[in-house]
């Protein structure tokens, strides 16, 4: 007889690696195999699972088709399950485990389409705070002004890839009006996920906006942000893109060096 | 252990949100494909029951699920406690819990008299536990540390089960009367789960529902099966994806005749049909239940000593 904590470490080995050598001889059969029953809480778990993802990750799902992406989702369920039963937080893996995933290596952006959707879901359950407002820094030295870095609104992302993701995303969608046939070689995208009350969008930014932007997302100071976006883009205007900040609402917070 | 729950009423929160109002007879699991007609609609349900776990990390889904709460008694049906780990309950979870619990204030919380957790990972299921006294020991004290970090009572589900273990010695229905009893928790009697675990094994459902005491139940549950087979013998899956039963409307009836008007809810998890459809389920519940008390009051005219249990069989 196993003690209740080793009966339980024997049934997640069943229920993940589908190994239910210890766990078999102590359930009673009745009518139906021991691996019957097991495989009953097996197929609830990672069926249940993969739906949670496959909410997430719609559009990977009608890129793939429905069999394949319940493959890949039970593969990644059970090679990363989640930790807590708090779902909405599970799946953050799963775009790395598909770029990592043989079946699908012929779908190159498939990776960027989920890691798009990853974004926007983070952008739908991420809670709200009051923008600041411009004035806040007026009461800052200008010597003060390169070290400053910005808390931005909880909901902002920021995505880059080589692939048009945004136009694959939207051919996607049910009824959808986007192309119906993407060109792959039409060139990769810079986007802003953001969040207008409930509602989550992107746009796609210019090369330094972009990189001025996603740099402050990081927490680089001011000034490595506007290096990074010059590095990415020679006709850059700080002034504007700074202002532009302010003016789209995203800082919530500045944080000086030493608080940094 | 068994004044933990005494422990707990002496904590001090107020009183009025614990109690179930007047209204809050029958109930509809609230899932987030129908949120969006609830805030639009209202619709008239006496109170909505919703799994927490779904509202702990997303901001916007929980500030929908405080203005409902304005308009409804609400219960929180916790899935994710995980009352059967050996490895205990986690103190983060819990504190969540908690700070949801003071926050919406519910009339009911409840979880499951199963396990999800275990070295530090979650499935996502109900899963069966052996009934022996080792888990009858570690149940209870995971309910016990449950009501003192939710500073509420609980109840606890019987689950719907597919597999039983060898060395399991007490029946299901005195292994939960059990836990309720020496932690001070309730029950929530889920009448297809009961009806699905003694079909898969071949017991009498009334026989485990009579074993229940009626001062124990605080919330009976109702939800839709699916009807399998292997072997020649009957396999069902609590699937919450389909109407009630006939079946399992004839045991909530003689639920409400043996427990009273407790608060009664409708699950509906797979294959959601429109919330209108829903809502007919729950006045069909609200049907059955004055089915059942005339029906209890017939047995009770016609039979006046009937009353009392034998043991209980399902194990």
């Amino acid at each position: 007889m196993l003690a209740l904590r080793e009966l339980q470490s024997a049934f997640r080995r069943a229920v993940l690696e589908g190994d239910s050598a210890a766990i078999a001889p102590i359930v009673v059969e009745d009518g139906l195999f021991a691996d019957e029953r097991i495989a009953i809480n097996r197929s609830n778990v990672l069926a249940s699972t993969a739906a949670a993802l496959g909410d997430v990750y719609a559009a990977v799902a009608r890129l793939v088709g429905e069999r394949f992406f319940d493959h890949a989702a039970q593969e990644f369920v059970c090679a990363h399950p989640p930790t807590n039963a708090c779902l909405n937080s599970y799946g953050a893996g799963f775009p790395d485990f598909l770029a990592g995933f043989a079946p699908g290596r012929a779908l190159v952006y498939l990776a960027d389409v989920a890691r798009l959707e990853w974004r926007l879901h983070l952008a739908a359950i991420a809670p709200d705070v009051a923008a600041l407002t411009p004035d806040r820094l007026a009461g800052l030295k200008p010597s003060e002004m390169p070290a400053l870095t910005f808390r931005l609104k909880p909901w902002l992302g920021y995505l880059a890839s080589p692939w048009p993701v945004d136009r694959i995303w939207l051919a996607s969608r049910p009824g959808s009006a986007g192309d119906a046939r993407v060109d792959l070689d039409s060139g990769g995208v810079r986007l802003e996920i953001l969040r207008h009350g409930d509602v989550v969008t992107f746009r796609p930014l210019p090369a330094g906006v972009f990189a001025f932007r996603a740099a402050l997302a990081e927490g680089s100071t001011l000034e490595a942000a506007a290096e990074a976006a010059l590095g990415a883009e020679r006709a850059f205007d700080f002034a504007r893109a700074f202002a532009q900040l302010f003016r789209d609402g995203l800082p919530v917070g500045i944080l000086g060096r030493e608080t940094a | 252990m068994a004044y933990a729950w005494a422990m707990v009423g002496t904590m001090g929160r107020g009183d009025a949100s614990a109690r179930a109002p007047e209204s809050a007879r029958f109930g509809l699991g609230l899932r987030a494909p129908h949120m969006a007609d609830f805030l639009a609609g209202r619709p008239a349900v006496g109170w909505i029951e919703v799994h927490p776990e779904n509202y702990l990390d997303n901001a916007p889904a929980r500030a929908r699920l405080l203005d409902l709460r304005r308009d409804y008694p609400l219960s929180l049906h916790c899935v994710g406690l995980s009352l059967g780990s050996a490895d205990g309950l986690e103190p983060e979870h819990l504190a969540s819990l908690r700070a949801l619990a003071d926050e919406s204030e519910p009339f009911l919380v409840s979880g499951h008299l199963a396990w999800n957790t275990s070295g530090g990972v979650y499935m996502n299921d109900l899963l069966p536990l052996p009934y022996t006294e080792e888990s009858l020991a570690v149940v209870i004290r995971n309910v016990a540390a449950a009501q003192e970090a939710l500073g509420r009572r609980l109840l606890i589900e019987n689950p719907s089960t597919y597999l039983r273990f060898r060395h399991s010695t007490v029946p299901e229905p005195e292994f939960i009367v059990e836990v309720a009893r020496r932690t001070g928790a309730g029950l929530l009697c889920d009448v297809n789960n009961i009806y699905v675990t003694c079909a898969n094994f071949d017991f009498d459902p009334v026989v485990y529902l009579d074993w229940l005491p009626a001062e124990l139940v605080g919330e009976l549950h109702v939800a839709g099966h699916f009807r399998g087979a292997r072997g020649g013998r009957p396999l069902l899956i609590d699937d919450h994806a389909s109407p009630v039963s006939n079946e399992v409307w004839a045991l909530y009836r003689r639920a409400v005749g043996r427990f009273g008007l407790v608060p009664s809810l409708v699950e509906w998890d797979r294959n959601l049909p429109p919330l209108p459809t829903l809502l007919a389920e729950v006045l069909i519940a609200e049907r059955m239940a004055a089915r059942g008390q005339i029906e209890a009051e017939d047995l009770r005219a016609r039979s006046p000593a009937s009353a009392g249990g034998s043991r209980a069989g399902a194990s």
